[in-house]
């Protein structure tokens, strides 16, 4: 059976008028052993396998001495290009035929037409459908034959990556499946002009999968980076994991350009932001449209800046010093709300801090007579003084408490308990989970008493 | 966009993290002239002011908000200190001035807008209008604050 396949190649081959690319395929076939066992099975596998073996035993044996210059040199590199495409197409179609039916006749052997070839290819069994794509199988073994012819002077390390390149290609195109879905999606990209030949040189391997289904994979895999290469257009509005642009479905009757589309995005963004200002700002219900909306907000942010700076000025008549009346901040009502007791708190912890800076306290003002300068002796004091901190949840129910210490104890806590560090901590949690270092005071409290 | 409300945070602390603030700043302030008290009213003024707005800012959360980092760092700036704020990932560079602004009615009243909230120059229109938000609740916030502070103290 191998020898049928191999006369009646071979009697193509001589019935061809120049073919000195199937006589470089014939003899090459014959030095290897590998083929025959591949041809032993089913026939019309056979001949796939057989390009493709051939094929790869050319890259394979690059290398070694089998495909080396005396093979080439066989090749009279006459005819040119045209030619050898022309007689690869033969070959082609004489292949299917082979795989047909043993003994058909060579009279395809004029036809190089495609049309021609391709019906034998339709009656072919499924994997001869690899044969479908050969249009450009055939370009492409013109152009390993065309290698061969000017391989000459490249010599076979040259030749088998300029194989390798084109086999890989050949591989896409051609009914290999890829190993996996992975590397289809590579070639496809591949054939969009990256070029990663070394890479898919490993996925050359000789399977027999129906090429429709790689055209189709392919097809949907083009589609799929055509589509991750496109921005705004008409993706459809959803948390992409790949895509870092918010995507906008245009709307019926709409222009569905990109810029268009951005624009209207951003007006959304500016209107929904005004609603929100709106709810802020008060007396801003009854005026609609931007612009005067705008001017109202203007006004509103004018107005509380003002507001700052005349009460800042209200404060520095009230305070000539800058020096404020600690006893009299702590006995008014002057911050009602309902979550004094963690502002206590820090404070009370901050008081921690206190014991250990002795020498800020002394800084407090010495011009001033009327505030003591807190001694470490007093720590005790300021201690058990903070230690009633907590119990307390206004500042309005302490007052009486308050009234027995000095201004200088609520002054220092006040300043100390803005160490560097607790402010950045208030900076970065806010009010409620300050609880950490305040569980340290109780602690200490419970010693106190 | 009903989803929209998620995003935007206008969220602003508590009165008490605001009076604390303030009320550090000032004994700061106090500190800072131990021997010698500017006698010009309006040194103190501008000093006094310039501590709200300071303490608003860190009180809002210094590095949360655009405004707030502005803020700081022009305040920090008059004192000839340097203030580094770590770098977000997301910058607002000078290009999204020239895309971002095409509505030439709002435009001038976005302009107006820029001027008046801190670090405003450089924000795309929707971006401004979230720090004013922002900005609206932390100075009101802080108003409060004062007021309170200027009843408590203001002799009876």
């Amino acid at each position: 059976m191998d020898n049928e396949l191999f006369m009646n190649v071979s009697e193509m081959t001589s019935l061809s008028s120049s073919s000195p690319a199937m006589l470089n395929w014939a003899s090459s076939m014959e030095t290897h052993p590998l083929e025959q066992s591949v041809i032993t099975r089913n026939v019309p596998r056979d001949c796939f396998f057989w390009e493709k073996s051939t094929e790869q035993s050319v890259i394979g044996s690059a290398p070694t001495s089998h495909v080396s210059p005396p093979s080439v040199s066989n090749f009279s590199g006459g005819g040119g290009g045209a030619g050898e495409n022309h007689v690869i197409r033969e070959l082609i179609g004489n292949l299917g035929n082979v795989g047909d039916i043993h003994g058909a006749p060579a009279s395809i052997l004029g036809n190089s037409s495609g049309s021609r070839y391709a019906a034998p290819m339709m009656s072919s069994s499924p994997p001869l459908d690899a044969f479908s794509g050969d249009s450009r199988f055939a370009e492409r073994a013109a152009r390993f034959s065309c290698f061969n012819g000017r391989g000459k002077t490249n010599g076979p390390v040259a030749e088998t990556a300029s194989i390798n390149g084109e086999l890989t290609r050949v591989s896409s195109t051609s009914a290999l499946k890829p190993p996996t879905g992975e590397s289809s999606g590579e070639s496809s990209r591949k054939r969009k002009g990256k070029s990663k030949e070394n890479s898919h040189s490993s996925t050359v391997t000789p399977s027999h999968n129906l090429p429709k289904e790689v055209e189709e994979k392919e097809d949907s895999d083009s589609k799929r980076s055509k589509k991750s290469k496109e921005n705004g257009g008409e993706d459809t509005k959803s948390i992409d994991p790949y895509k870092d642009f918010i995507h906008v479905r245009a709307r019926r009757g709409q222009a569905t350009d990109s810029h268009s589309l951005a624009e209207r995005v951003r007006r959304e963004k500016i209107s929904e932001r005004m609603k929100l200002l709106q709810d802020l700002v008060p007396g801003c219900n009854k005026v609609t449209g931007k612009a005067l909306m705008l001017d109202e907000i203007i006004n509103y942010v004018q107005s509380l800046q003002r507001q700052v700076e005349f009460l800042s000025m209200k404060l520095s008549s009230v305070n000539t010093r800058l020096d404020f009346n600690m006893d009299a901040l702590m006995s008014k009502d002057i911050f009602p709300s309902s979550n004094n007791q963690q502002v206590l708190q820090l404070e009370s912890s901050s008081d921690i801090l206190l014991a250990d800076h002795h020498s800020h306290t002394l800084q407090l003002n010495p011009n001033d007579p009327s505030i003591n300068i807190m001694n470490p002796m007093e720590t005790s004091e300021s201690r058990s003084f903070n230690s009633q901190l907590p119990t307390l949840t206004h500042f309005t129910d302490s007052i009486s408490q308050f009234s027995t210490f000095s201004e200088d104890d609520l002054h220092s806590i006040i300043h100390m308990g803005f160490a560097q560090n607790h402010i950045r901590e208030l900076n970065h949690v806010h009010s409620t989970s300050f609880q950490g270092p305040s569980n340290q005071v109780p602690s200490h409290m419970k010693a106190e008493l | 966009m009903a989803f929209a409300e998620n995003h935007i945070n206008t969220d602003v602390p508590e009165k008490d993290v605001f009076a604390l603030h303030f009320l550090q700043t000032l004994s700061n302030l106090s500190t800072q002239n131990p021997f010698s008290s500017p006698d010009k009213k309006s040194d103190r003024v501008k000093k006094i002011k310039k501590a709200a707005y300071v303490s608003m800012a860190r009180a809002a959360g210094c590095t949360d908000r655009l405004w707030s980092r502005a803020l700081l760092q022009r305040a920090a700036k008059r004192n000839n200190k340097i203030v580094r704020f770590p770098r977000r990932r997301k910058r607002v560079t000078w290009l999204r001035r020239r895309s971002n602004r095409r509505d030439p009615v709002e435009e001038a009243a976005a302009e107006r807008l820029r001027n008046l909230v801190p670090g405003g120059g450089e924000m795309k229109t929707s971006k401004l209008m979230e720090e004013t938000a922002h900005y609206i609740k932390c100075l009101s916030m802080q108003v409060k604050v004062m007021q309170c502070l200027v009843d408590g103290l203001s002799p009876k």
